[in-house]
Protein backbone atom coordinates (compact mmCIF):
# COMPACT_ATOMS: atom_id res chain seq x y z
CA UNK A 1 0.00 0.00 0.00
CA UNK A 2 1.42 3.21 -0.93
CA UNK A 3 0.79 6.08 1.65
CA UNK A 4 0.76 9.71 0.86
CA UNK A 5 1.45 12.01 3.72
CA UNK A 6 -0.78 15.01 3.22
CA UNK A 7 -0.98 18.28 4.71
CA UNK A 8 -4.19 16.81 6.40
CA UNK A 9 -2.25 14.52 8.20
CA UNK A 10 -0.44 17.65 9.23
CA UNK A 11 -3.60 19.39 10.33
CA UNK A 12 -4.58 16.24 12.58
CA UNK A 13 -1.25 17.21 14.53
CA UNK A 14 0.18 13.29 13.16
CA UNK A 15 2.59 14.83 10.95
CA UNK A 16 5.62 13.54 13.68
CA UNK A 17 4.38 10.05 14.46
CA UNK A 18 4.07 9.59 10.56
CA UNK A 19 7.19 10.47 9.74
CA UNK A 20 8.61 8.81 13.07
CA UNK A 21 6.81 5.81 11.92
CA UNK A 22 7.44 2.83 9.62
CA UNK A 23 4.75 2.70 7.26
CA UNK A 24 6.00 -0.99 6.04
CA UNK A 25 2.51 -2.08 7.33
CA UNK A 26 2.63 -5.93 7.79
CA UNK A 27 6.54 -5.71 8.52
CA UNK A 28 7.87 -7.65 11.14
CA UNK A 29 8.99 -5.47 13.56
CA UNK A 30 12.69 -5.53 14.33
CA UNK A 31 14.09 -7.79 16.88
CA UNK A 32 16.42 -5.01 18.65
CA UNK A 33 15.98 -1.14 18.82
CA UNK A 34 18.12 0.96 17.40
CA UNK A 35 20.36 3.09 19.91
CA UNK A 36 20.72 6.81 19.04
CA UNK A 37 22.81 8.73 21.30
CA UNK A 38 21.93 12.87 21.93
CA UNK A 39 25.19 14.53 23.87
CA UNK A 40 25.04 17.79 24.94
CA UNK A 41 27.68 19.90 26.94
CA UNK A 42 26.64 23.66 27.46
CA UNK A 43 30.64 24.78 26.96
CA UNK A 44 31.51 23.16 23.17
CA UNK A 45 30.43 26.89 21.84
CA UNK A 46 31.87 29.75 23.20
CA UNK A 47 30.03 33.26 22.55
CA UNK A 48 31.90 33.41 19.71
CA UNK A 49 30.52 29.59 17.83
CA UNK A 50 34.34 28.81 18.30
CA UNK A 51 34.56 25.17 19.30
CA UNK A 52 36.31 24.20 22.24
CA UNK A 53 38.13 21.04 20.90
CA UNK A 54 38.49 19.14 24.23
CA UNK A 55 35.06 19.19 25.23
CA UNK A 56 33.65 17.75 21.67
CA UNK A 57 36.36 14.84 21.85
CA UNK A 58 35.01 14.46 25.17
CA UNK A 59 31.37 14.58 23.88
CA UNK A 60 32.12 12.24 21.54
CA UNK A 61 34.18 9.51 23.58
CA UNK A 62 31.10 9.76 26.30
CA UNK A 63 28.53 9.54 23.05
CA UNK A 64 29.95 6.51 21.30
CA UNK A 65 30.83 4.87 24.53
CA UNK A 66 27.62 4.78 25.56
CA UNK A 67 25.89 3.57 22.38
CA UNK A 68 28.31 0.79 22.25
CA UNK A 69 28.07 0.13 25.94
CA UNK A 70 32.19 0.30 26.61
CA UNK A 71 33.87 2.38 29.29
CA UNK A 72 35.20 4.78 26.91
CA UNK A 73 35.95 6.03 24.06
CA UNK A 74 38.86 4.46 22.59
CA UNK A 75 37.51 1.12 23.81
CA UNK A 76 34.54 2.34 21.97
CA UNK A 77 36.24 2.57 18.69
CA UNK A 78 38.09 -0.57 19.33
CA UNK A 79 34.61 -1.80 19.08
CA UNK A 80 33.72 -0.39 15.93
CA UNK A 81 37.00 -1.14 13.88
CA UNK A 82 39.74 -3.64 13.94
CA UNK A 83 43.84 -2.74 13.84
CA UNK A 84 44.70 -2.77 10.33
CA UNK A 85 41.85 -1.94 8.51
CA UNK A 86 41.66 0.74 6.00
CA UNK A 87 38.80 3.75 7.23
CA UNK A 88 37.23 6.16 5.47
CA UNK A 89 35.83 9.08 7.35
CA UNK A 90 32.68 10.92 5.07
CA UNK A 91 32.82 14.29 5.92
CA UNK A 92 31.14 17.47 4.82
CA UNK A 93 32.88 20.46 3.43
CA UNK A 94 29.59 22.98 2.31
CA UNK A 95 31.51 26.41 2.79
CA UNK A 96 28.93 27.94 4.69
CA UNK A 97 28.08 24.80 7.10
CA UNK A 98 30.98 22.17 7.30
CA UNK A 99 31.88 19.35 9.36
CA UNK A 100 34.05 21.28 12.25
CA UNK A 101 37.78 19.85 11.89
CA UNK A 102 37.58 19.91 16.00
CA UNK A 103 35.40 16.88 14.86
CA UNK A 104 37.23 15.15 12.24
CA UNK A 105 40.26 15.56 14.77
CA UNK A 106 38.50 13.82 16.86
CA UNK A 107 37.43 10.93 15.35
CA UNK A 108 41.13 10.38 13.66
CA UNK A 109 42.38 10.46 17.15
CA UNK A 110 40.10 7.68 18.29
CA UNK A 111 40.71 6.00 15.21
CA UNK A 112 44.28 5.75 15.70
CA UNK A 113 43.81 4.79 19.18
CA UNK A 114 41.93 1.98 17.91
CA UNK A 115 44.96 0.55 15.78
CA UNK A 116 44.41 2.15 12.00
CA UNK A 117 46.89 3.70 11.01
CA UNK A 118 47.10 7.41 10.05
CA UNK A 119 48.09 7.00 7.03
CA UNK A 120 45.10 4.17 6.48
CA UNK A 121 42.28 6.98 7.47
CA UNK A 122 40.95 8.75 4.52
CA UNK A 123 38.86 11.72 5.27
CA UNK A 124 37.05 13.44 1.85
CA UNK A 125 33.82 14.49 0.90
CA UNK A 126 33.29 15.14 -3.00
CA UNK A 127 36.19 12.67 -4.22
CA UNK A 128 34.88 9.69 -2.36
CA UNK A 129 34.41 7.40 -5.34
CA UNK A 130 38.06 7.99 -6.62
CA UNK A 131 39.90 8.88 -3.66
CA UNK A 132 42.04 5.14 -2.80
CA UNK A 133 41.64 4.98 0.84
CA UNK A 134 37.56 4.94 -0.06
CA UNK A 135 37.88 2.69 -2.38
CA UNK A 136 39.78 0.39 -0.38
CA UNK A 137 38.02 1.24 3.36
CA UNK A 138 36.53 -1.86 5.21
CA UNK A 139 34.93 0.53 7.45
CA UNK A 140 33.31 3.75 7.32
CA UNK A 141 32.13 6.77 9.41
CA UNK A 142 29.19 8.97 8.16
CA UNK A 143 30.06 12.40 9.78
CA UNK A 144 28.14 15.81 8.68
CA UNK A 145 26.23 19.01 10.33
CA UNK A 146 22.13 18.96 10.40
CA UNK A 147 20.51 21.24 8.42
CA UNK A 148 16.85 21.61 6.47
CA UNK A 149 17.47 21.15 2.48
CA UNK A 150 15.45 23.15 -0.25
CA UNK A 151 14.71 19.75 -1.83
CA UNK A 152 15.33 16.75 0.33
CA UNK A 153 14.00 18.30 3.67
CA UNK A 154 16.79 17.53 5.54
CA UNK A 155 20.37 16.74 5.20
CA UNK A 156 21.93 14.13 7.52
CA UNK A 157 23.44 10.87 7.67
CA UNK A 158 21.39 9.57 4.57
CA UNK A 159 21.81 12.33 2.42
CA UNK A 160 25.74 12.51 3.09
CA UNK A 161 26.48 9.42 1.28
CA UNK A 162 25.29 11.19 -2.38
CA UNK A 163 29.24 11.91 -3.12
CA UNK A 164 29.11 7.59 -3.17
CA UNK A 165 26.86 7.91 -6.48
CA UNK A 166 27.84 8.14 -9.55
CA UNK A 167 25.07 10.82 -10.25
CA UNK A 168 23.92 13.15 -7.66
CA UNK A 169 21.03 14.60 -10.28
CA UNK A 170 19.96 10.32 -10.08
CA UNK A 171 19.16 10.64 -6.71
CA UNK A 172 16.85 14.33 -6.72
CA UNK A 173 14.07 13.19 -7.89
CA UNK A 174 11.02 13.13 -5.91
CA UNK A 175 12.31 15.12 -3.43
CA UNK A 176 15.42 13.18 -2.99
CA UNK A 177 13.49 9.69 -2.42
CA UNK A 178 16.02 6.99 -2.88
CA UNK A 179 18.62 8.77 -1.09
CA UNK A 180 18.18 5.54 0.86
CA UNK A 181 19.76 3.44 -2.21
CA UNK A 182 22.93 4.61 -1.48
CA UNK A 183 24.00 2.30 1.74
CA UNK A 184 23.31 -0.21 -0.85
CA UNK A 185 26.06 0.51 -3.57
CA UNK A 186 29.46 -1.86 -3.38
CA UNK A 187 31.47 0.67 -2.10
CA UNK A 188 29.18 1.33 0.90
CA UNK A 189 27.21 -1.84 1.47
CA UNK A 190 27.79 -3.37 5.22
CA UNK A 191 30.79 -1.05 5.36
CA UNK A 192 29.00 2.01 8.22
CA UNK A 193 30.04 1.36 11.87
CA UNK A 194 29.18 4.99 12.90
CA UNK A 195 27.04 7.88 12.25
CA UNK A 196 27.32 10.98 13.72
CA UNK A 197 25.23 14.11 13.07
CA UNK A 198 26.76 17.25 14.00
CA UNK A 199 24.26 19.03 16.20
CA UNK A 200 26.50 21.85 17.49
CA UNK A 201 25.13 24.42 15.25
CA UNK A 202 21.96 23.02 13.31
CA UNK A 203 20.10 25.10 10.14
CA UNK A 204 16.95 24.99 11.00
CA UNK A 205 15.69 26.78 7.92
CA UNK A 206 16.58 28.43 4.54
CA UNK A 207 16.29 30.41 1.93
CA UNK A 208 16.02 29.29 -1.07
CA UNK A 209 18.16 26.42 -2.30
CA UNK A 210 21.26 28.15 -2.48
CA UNK A 211 21.23 30.10 0.73
CA UNK A 212 22.79 30.32 4.17
CA UNK A 213 21.70 32.72 6.74
CA UNK A 214 23.11 33.18 10.51
CA UNK A 215 19.95 33.79 11.75
CA UNK A 216 18.73 30.41 10.89
CA UNK A 217 21.29 28.66 12.81
CA UNK A 218 21.31 28.33 16.52
CA UNK A 219 24.20 26.85 19.06
CA UNK A 220 22.15 23.81 20.19
CA UNK A 221 25.33 21.83 21.13
CA UNK A 222 25.11 18.52 21.09
CA UNK A 223 25.99 15.46 18.58
CA UNK A 224 23.39 12.54 17.71
CA UNK A 225 25.40 9.23 16.93
CA UNK A 226 24.32 5.74 16.00
CA UNK A 227 24.81 2.83 13.95
CA UNK A 228 21.81 3.26 12.00
CA UNK A 229 21.57 5.84 9.94
CA UNK A 230 18.11 6.49 9.57
CA UNK A 231 17.23 6.44 13.30
CA UNK A 232 20.06 9.10 14.02
CA UNK A 233 18.08 11.60 10.84
CA UNK A 234 15.05 10.73 12.50
CA UNK A 235 16.23 11.80 15.59
CA UNK A 236 17.77 14.95 14.04
CA UNK A 237 14.46 15.64 12.04
CA UNK A 238 12.77 15.52 15.71
CA UNK A 239 14.97 18.78 16.40
CA UNK A 240 14.56 20.33 13.28
CA UNK A 241 11.10 20.42 13.63
CA UNK A 242 10.76 21.23 17.46
CA UNK A 243 12.97 24.76 16.53
CA UNK A 244 10.75 25.37 13.30
CA UNK A 245 8.08 24.84 15.66
CA UNK A 246 9.31 26.98 18.44
CA UNK A 247 10.90 29.79 15.80
CA UNK A 248 8.61 30.20 12.58
CA UNK A 249 5.23 28.00 13.90
CA UNK A 250 3.34 25.40 14.42
CA UNK A 251 2.39 26.00 10.73
CA UNK A 252 5.88 25.87 8.99
CA UNK A 253 6.79 22.88 11.09
CA UNK A 254 7.41 20.63 8.40
CA UNK A 255 10.47 21.67 6.12
CA UNK A 256 10.11 20.13 2.77
CA UNK A 257 9.00 16.73 2.77
CA UNK A 258 11.75 14.81 4.02
CA UNK A 259 10.45 11.77 2.81
CA UNK A 260 13.63 9.94 2.07
CA UNK A 261 14.01 9.27 5.42
CA UNK A 262 11.11 7.38 6.21
CA UNK A 263 11.94 5.33 2.58
CA UNK A 264 15.05 5.10 3.42
CA UNK A 265 13.57 2.65 5.80
CA UNK A 266 10.50 1.47 4.48
CA UNK A 267 11.92 1.22 0.75
CA UNK A 268 15.30 0.51 1.06
CA UNK A 269 15.75 -1.59 4.21
CA UNK A 270 18.60 0.07 6.02
CA UNK A 271 17.56 1.54 8.99
CA UNK A 272 14.16 2.29 11.03
CA UNK A 273 12.38 5.44 11.05
CA UNK A 274 9.84 4.41 13.64
CA UNK A 275 9.99 6.36 16.76
CA UNK A 276 8.72 3.13 19.13
CA UNK A 277 12.16 0.91 17.45
CA UNK A 278 14.71 3.69 18.59
CA UNK A 279 16.35 3.74 22.06
CA UNK A 280 16.91 7.52 22.20
CA UNK A 281 19.48 8.18 24.75
CA UNK A 282 20.22 11.54 25.84
CA UNK A 283 23.23 12.47 27.81
CA UNK A 284 24.57 15.95 29.50
CA UNK A 285 23.62 19.76 29.21
CA UNK A 286 19.62 19.63 29.02
CA UNK A 287 18.36 23.18 28.94
CA UNK A 288 16.21 24.34 25.51
CA UNK A 289 16.80 20.56 24.48
CA UNK A 290 13.75 20.43 22.30
CA UNK A 291 13.65 16.63 21.71
CA UNK B 1 37.85 39.51 -15.26
CA UNK B 2 38.12 36.12 -17.21
CA UNK B 3 34.63 34.26 -17.50
CA UNK B 4 34.72 30.39 -16.53
CA UNK B 5 32.18 28.96 -18.14
CA UNK B 6 31.29 25.75 -15.96
CA UNK B 7 30.52 22.43 -18.10
CA UNK B 8 29.42 21.95 -20.99
CA UNK B 9 30.17 22.71 -24.69
CA UNK B 10 30.00 26.16 -25.68
CA UNK B 11 26.95 27.04 -28.12
CA UNK B 12 27.51 26.21 -32.06
CA UNK B 13 26.83 28.66 -34.28
CA UNK B 14 23.32 27.26 -34.84
CA UNK B 15 22.53 27.10 -31.83
CA UNK B 16 24.04 30.32 -30.61
CA UNK B 17 22.05 32.11 -33.02
CA UNK B 18 18.52 30.33 -31.97
CA UNK B 19 19.85 31.54 -28.21
CA UNK B 20 20.06 34.84 -29.75
CA UNK B 21 16.96 35.30 -31.39
CA UNK B 22 14.87 33.57 -28.36
CA UNK B 23 16.36 36.43 -25.74
CA UNK B 24 13.97 38.54 -24.39
CA UNK B 25 14.59 42.23 -25.70
CA UNK B 26 15.31 43.80 -22.35
CA UNK B 27 18.68 41.97 -21.58
CA UNK B 28 21.95 39.84 -23.14
CA UNK B 29 24.33 37.02 -22.54
CA UNK B 30 24.80 36.49 -18.78
CA UNK B 31 28.67 36.52 -19.58
CA UNK B 32 28.40 40.43 -20.51
CA UNK B 33 28.11 41.47 -16.72
CA UNK B 34 31.33 40.41 -16.21
CA UNK B 35 32.76 43.69 -18.00
CA UNK B 36 29.66 45.97 -16.52
CA UNK B 37 29.20 45.24 -13.54
CA UNK B 38 31.07 46.91 -11.42
CA UNK B 39 34.22 44.95 -9.56
CA UNK B 40 34.27 47.02 -6.16
CA UNK B 41 31.73 47.41 -3.69
CA UNK B 42 32.33 49.91 -1.38
CA UNK B 43 35.74 48.55 0.71
CA UNK B 44 34.70 44.82 -1.34
CA UNK B 45 36.35 43.72 -4.09
CA UNK B 46 35.86 40.78 -6.65
CA UNK B 47 37.33 38.02 -6.29
CA UNK B 48 38.36 34.93 -8.24
CA UNK B 49 36.78 34.21 -11.83
CA UNK B 50 33.04 35.07 -12.49
CA UNK B 51 31.37 31.93 -13.21
CA UNK B 52 28.47 30.71 -15.21
CA UNK B 53 26.21 27.85 -14.73
CA UNK B 54 23.67 26.49 -17.43
CA UNK B 55 21.13 23.89 -16.92
CA UNK B 56 23.53 21.03 -17.12
CA UNK B 57 26.09 22.52 -15.13
CA UNK B 58 24.32 23.96 -12.43
CA UNK B 59 23.90 21.05 -10.13
CA UNK B 60 28.12 21.57 -9.99
CA UNK B 61 26.65 25.36 -7.98
CA UNK B 62 23.90 24.23 -5.91
CA UNK B 63 23.70 21.40 -3.24
CA UNK B 64 20.45 19.40 -4.37
CA UNK B 65 18.78 22.43 -4.85
CA UNK B 66 19.48 22.57 -8.75
CA UNK B 67 15.64 21.42 -9.65
CA UNK B 68 14.28 24.56 -7.95
CA UNK B 69 15.78 26.51 -10.74
CA UNK B 70 15.46 23.94 -13.33
CA UNK B 71 11.44 23.48 -12.66
CA UNK B 72 10.85 27.07 -14.42
CA UNK B 73 12.58 27.88 -17.71
CA UNK B 74 16.04 28.50 -16.27
CA UNK B 75 18.67 29.62 -18.61
CA UNK B 76 21.87 30.54 -16.83
CA UNK B 77 23.54 32.05 -14.23
CA UNK B 78 26.27 34.55 -13.82
CA UNK B 79 27.93 34.65 -9.99
CA UNK B 80 30.46 36.38 -8.41
CA UNK B 81 32.20 36.53 -5.17
CA UNK B 82 33.95 39.86 -3.23
CA UNK B 83 35.36 39.52 -0.35
CA UNK B 84 36.33 42.43 2.34
CA UNK B 85 39.56 43.11 3.28
CA UNK B 86 38.97 40.95 6.77
CA UNK B 87 37.96 38.34 4.26
CA UNK B 88 34.16 38.15 4.81
CA UNK B 89 31.97 36.85 1.47
CA UNK B 90 29.75 38.28 -0.43
CA UNK B 91 27.68 36.20 -3.58
CA UNK B 92 25.97 37.79 -6.48
CA UNK B 93 24.22 35.80 -8.77
CA UNK B 94 22.64 36.58 -11.88
CA UNK B 95 20.02 34.19 -13.10
CA UNK B 96 18.54 34.52 -16.27
CA UNK B 97 14.87 33.22 -15.91
CA UNK B 98 14.26 33.11 -19.70
CA UNK B 99 11.28 35.41 -19.42
CA UNK B 100 9.92 38.22 -16.66
CA UNK B 101 7.55 35.89 -16.21
CA UNK B 102 9.54 33.26 -14.55
CA UNK B 103 11.75 35.50 -12.89
CA UNK B 104 8.50 36.69 -11.26
CA UNK B 105 8.04 32.84 -10.18
CA UNK B 106 11.46 31.97 -8.67
CA UNK B 107 10.98 35.46 -6.95
CA UNK B 108 7.60 34.25 -5.25
CA UNK B 109 8.06 31.23 -4.17
CA UNK B 110 10.25 32.22 -1.13
CA UNK B 111 9.26 35.82 0.05
CA UNK B 112 9.53 36.68 3.81
CA UNK B 113 11.32 39.91 4.18
CA UNK B 114 10.61 43.63 3.94
CA UNK B 115 10.75 45.05 0.53
CA UNK B 116 14.14 46.88 -0.42
CA UNK B 117 13.38 49.09 -3.07
CA UNK B 118 15.50 48.06 -6.09
CA UNK B 119 14.62 46.18 -9.52
CA UNK B 120 10.43 45.64 -9.97
CA UNK B 121 10.29 43.58 -6.55
CA UNK B 122 12.29 43.32 -4.01
CA UNK B 123 13.32 42.23 -0.51
CA UNK B 124 16.17 42.28 2.21
CA UNK B 125 16.51 40.78 5.84
CA UNK B 126 20.24 39.63 7.31
CA UNK B 127 22.36 39.78 4.55
CA UNK B 128 20.17 38.51 2.00
CA UNK B 129 19.04 40.43 -0.95
CA UNK B 130 16.45 39.12 -3.51
CA UNK B 131 15.04 41.07 -6.67
CA UNK B 132 13.59 40.53 -10.04
CA UNK B 133 14.09 43.33 -12.71
CA UNK B 134 13.06 42.01 -16.27
CA UNK B 135 14.12 38.64 -17.21
CA UNK B 136 16.67 38.57 -14.55
CA UNK B 137 16.39 36.85 -10.43
CA UNK B 138 18.94 38.41 -8.63
CA UNK B 139 20.02 37.21 -5.23
CA UNK B 140 23.00 39.07 -3.03
CA UNK B 141 24.11 36.82 0.12
CA UNK B 142 26.59 37.50 2.78
CA UNK B 143 27.08 34.59 5.40
CA UNK B 144 27.38 37.03 8.57
CA UNK B 145 25.73 40.24 8.24
CA UNK B 146 26.07 43.73 10.29
CA UNK B 147 24.74 46.90 9.09
CA UNK B 148 27.70 47.89 6.69
CA UNK B 149 27.58 44.70 5.06
CA UNK B 150 24.08 45.33 4.41
CA UNK B 151 24.37 48.83 3.33
CA UNK B 152 26.71 47.11 0.87
CA UNK B 153 24.45 44.55 -0.42
CA UNK B 154 21.87 47.14 -1.01
CA UNK B 155 24.25 49.66 -2.71
CA UNK B 156 25.66 46.77 -4.92
CA UNK B 157 22.17 45.45 -5.76
CA UNK B 158 21.18 49.04 -6.95
CA UNK B 159 24.15 48.97 -9.16
CA UNK B 160 23.59 45.63 -10.79
CA UNK B 161 19.51 46.27 -11.56
CA UNK B 162 21.09 49.02 -13.83
CA UNK B 163 22.39 46.60 -16.16
CA UNK B 164 19.27 44.25 -16.40
CA UNK B 165 17.42 46.20 -18.78
CA UNK B 166 13.69 47.32 -18.40
CA UNK B 167 11.08 45.80 -16.42
CA UNK B 168 9.02 42.80 -17.95
CA UNK B 169 5.15 41.72 -17.12
CA UNK B 170 4.52 39.00 -14.58
CA UNK B 171 2.59 35.85 -16.15
CA UNK B 172 -0.51 36.21 -17.24
CA UNK B 173 -2.02 33.71 -14.40
CA UNK B 174 -2.21 36.78 -12.18
CA UNK B 175 -5.04 38.50 -13.97
CA UNK B 176 -6.99 35.20 -13.35
CA UNK B 177 -6.71 35.95 -9.63
CA UNK B 178 -9.63 37.64 -7.21
CA UNK B 179 -10.24 41.19 -7.55
CA UNK B 180 -9.63 41.45 -4.27
CA UNK B 181 -8.63 39.73 -0.72
CA UNK B 182 -5.52 38.67 -2.15
CA UNK B 183 -2.31 39.39 -0.66
CA UNK B 184 0.01 40.26 -3.17
CA UNK B 185 3.62 40.08 -1.36
CA UNK B 186 2.17 36.06 -0.79
CA UNK B 187 1.04 35.17 -4.41
CA UNK B 188 3.43 32.69 -5.79
CA UNK B 189 4.10 31.62 -9.47
CA UNK B 190 5.34 28.29 -10.25
CA UNK B 191 4.77 24.93 -12.21
CA UNK B 192 5.89 22.00 -9.71
CA UNK B 193 5.64 19.54 -6.90
CA UNK B 194 9.07 20.83 -5.38
CA UNK B 195 8.17 24.57 -5.55
CA UNK B 196 4.10 23.99 -4.50
CA UNK B 197 5.61 21.92 -1.01
CA UNK B 198 8.48 24.35 -0.28
CA UNK B 199 5.26 27.48 -0.55
CA UNK B 200 2.30 25.20 0.88
CA UNK B 201 3.16 21.39 1.76
CA UNK B 202 0.22 19.40 0.05
CA UNK B 203 1.40 15.82 -0.42
CA UNK B 204 4.37 13.84 0.06
CA UNK B 205 3.22 12.56 -3.30
CA UNK B 206 2.33 14.45 -6.60
CA UNK B 207 -1.30 13.99 -6.34
CA UNK B 208 -1.96 17.23 -8.31
CA UNK B 209 0.18 15.77 -11.41
CA UNK B 210 2.26 19.06 -11.63
CA UNK B 211 4.90 19.55 -13.59
CA UNK B 212 7.12 21.96 -16.64
CA UNK B 213 3.95 22.12 -18.71
CA UNK B 214 0.99 23.41 -15.89
CA UNK B 215 0.93 26.71 -14.56
CA UNK B 216 0.30 27.29 -10.69
CA UNK B 217 -0.95 30.35 -8.65
CA UNK B 218 -0.87 30.16 -5.12
CA UNK B 219 -2.34 32.75 -3.30
CA UNK B 220 -3.22 33.50 0.15
CA UNK B 221 -6.97 35.04 0.08
CA UNK B 222 -8.63 36.87 3.56
CA UNK B 223 -11.35 34.61 3.83
CA UNK B 224 -12.50 36.33 7.70
CA UNK B 225 -11.10 38.91 9.53
CA UNK B 226 -7.48 37.83 10.27
CA UNK B 227 -8.09 34.77 8.88
CA UNK B 228 -6.44 33.02 5.47
CA UNK B 229 -7.68 30.74 3.27
CA UNK B 230 -5.40 29.08 0.30
CA UNK B 231 -6.17 29.13 -3.27
CA UNK B 232 -4.16 27.16 -5.94
CA UNK B 233 -5.61 27.76 -9.42
CA UNK B 234 -3.36 25.66 -11.98
CA UNK B 235 -3.50 25.42 -15.52
CA UNK B 236 -2.85 22.30 -17.30
CA UNK B 237 -2.69 21.44 -21.04
CA UNK B 238 -5.42 20.33 -21.55
CA UNK B 239 -8.66 19.67 -20.19
CA UNK B 240 -8.05 16.06 -19.99
CA UNK B 241 -5.30 16.41 -18.06
CA UNK B 242 -6.96 18.69 -15.78
CA UNK B 243 -9.77 16.59 -15.17
CA UNK B 244 -7.07 13.11 -14.88
CA UNK B 245 -5.32 15.99 -11.98
CA UNK B 246 -8.91 16.56 -10.02
CA UNK B 247 -9.70 12.86 -9.62
CA UNK B 248 -6.23 12.56 -7.97
CA UNK B 249 -6.10 15.22 -5.94
CA UNK B 250 -9.85 14.17 -4.19
CA UNK B 251 -8.53 10.14 -4.26
CA UNK B 252 -5.20 11.38 -2.25
CA UNK B 253 -6.48 14.58 -0.38
CA UNK B 254 -10.02 14.34 0.19
CA UNK B 255 -11.53 10.40 -0.81
CA UNK B 256 -14.81 11.69 0.83
CA UNK B 257 -15.74 14.13 -1.38
CA UNK B 258 -18.40 13.86 -3.50
CA UNK B 259 -19.25 14.72 -6.46
CA UNK B 260 -19.15 18.37 -5.91
CA UNK B 261 -15.55 18.36 -4.81
CA UNK B 262 -16.08 19.52 -1.22
CA UNK B 263 -14.65 17.78 2.28
CA UNK B 264 -14.84 19.04 5.73
CA UNK B 265 -11.04 18.44 6.66
CA UNK B 266 -10.49 17.79 10.66
CA UNK B 267 -9.71 20.88 11.62
CA UNK B 268 -13.07 22.22 10.92
CA UNK B 269 -12.34 24.05 7.61
CA UNK B 270 -13.07 22.63 3.84
CA UNK B 271 -11.30 21.77 1.13
CA UNK B 272 -12.90 22.52 -2.80
CA UNK B 273 -11.50 21.30 -6.19
CA UNK B 274 -13.49 22.28 -9.31
CA UNK B 275 -12.20 22.07 -12.69
CA UNK B 276 -12.89 25.33 -15.21
CA UNK B 277 -12.18 23.99 -18.45
CA UNK B 278 -8.26 23.68 -18.23
CA UNK B 279 -7.99 24.64 -15.12
CA UNK B 280 -8.03 23.35 -11.82
CA UNK B 281 -8.87 25.31 -8.77
CA UNK B 282 -8.17 23.95 -5.20
CA UNK B 283 -9.30 26.06 -2.25
CA UNK B 284 -7.50 24.95 1.03
CA UNK B 285 -9.06 26.13 4.72
CA UNK B 286 -12.01 27.72 3.63
CA UNK B 287 -14.41 28.92 6.27
CA UNK B 288 -17.45 26.91 4.32
CA UNK B 289 -18.09 25.54 1.57
CA UNK B 290 -19.98 28.57 0.16
CA UNK B 291 -17.22 31.03 0.67
CA UNK B 292 -15.08 28.38 -1.42
CA UNK B 293 -17.54 28.07 -4.20
CA UNK B 294 -18.05 31.64 -4.29
CA UNK B 295 -14.54 31.92 -4.83
CA UNK B 296 -13.95 29.51 -7.19
CA UNK B 297 -17.15 31.20 -8.95
CA UNK B 298 -15.98 34.92 -8.96
CA UNK B 299 -12.18 33.74 -10.76
CA UNK B 300 -12.41 35.74 -13.88
CA UNK B 301 -11.18 32.62 -15.60
CA UNK B 302 -11.06 32.78 -19.45
CA UNK B 303 -13.65 30.95 -21.50
CA UNK B 304 -11.47 28.45 -22.97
Amino acid sequence: MKHSLTRRDFLKGTTSALLGASLAFGREGPAKKARVVLIRHRDVLDENSKVNADILQGMLDESVARLVDQPDGAKAFQALVKPGETVGIKTNVWSYLPTPPELEAAIKRRLVDAGIAPEKIGLDDHTVRTNPLFVNATSLINVRPCRTHYLAGMSGCIKNYIMFGESQPFYHPDSCADLGALFKLPQVQGKTRLNILCVLTPQFHGRGPHHFSRRFVWNYKGLIVGQDPVAVDTIGLQLIMAKRREVLGKAQELPPVPKHIQLADTRHGIGTSDLNAIEFIKLGWDEDILI
Amino acid sequence: MKVTKRGGALLGPTAGLIAALTVFAGGGAVGEFSAKIPKKAGAWTATGEDRIYDRNTLYDYMDGGAEVYLAFDYREVWSRKYADPGGRELVLDIYDMGSPAEAFGIFSCDREDPAAGIGQESEYGFGLLRFRQGRYFVTVTASSEDEAVGKVILELGRDVVKHLGPPGPGPDMLAFLPAAGVRADRTSYFHSQVNLNNRFFVSSENILQLDRSTDCLFAEVEARSGEAAFLLLTRYPDEAKAGAARRSFLAGYAPEAGADGLARTDNGKWVFASLAGRFLAVVFESPTAEWASDLVSSLPLPKK
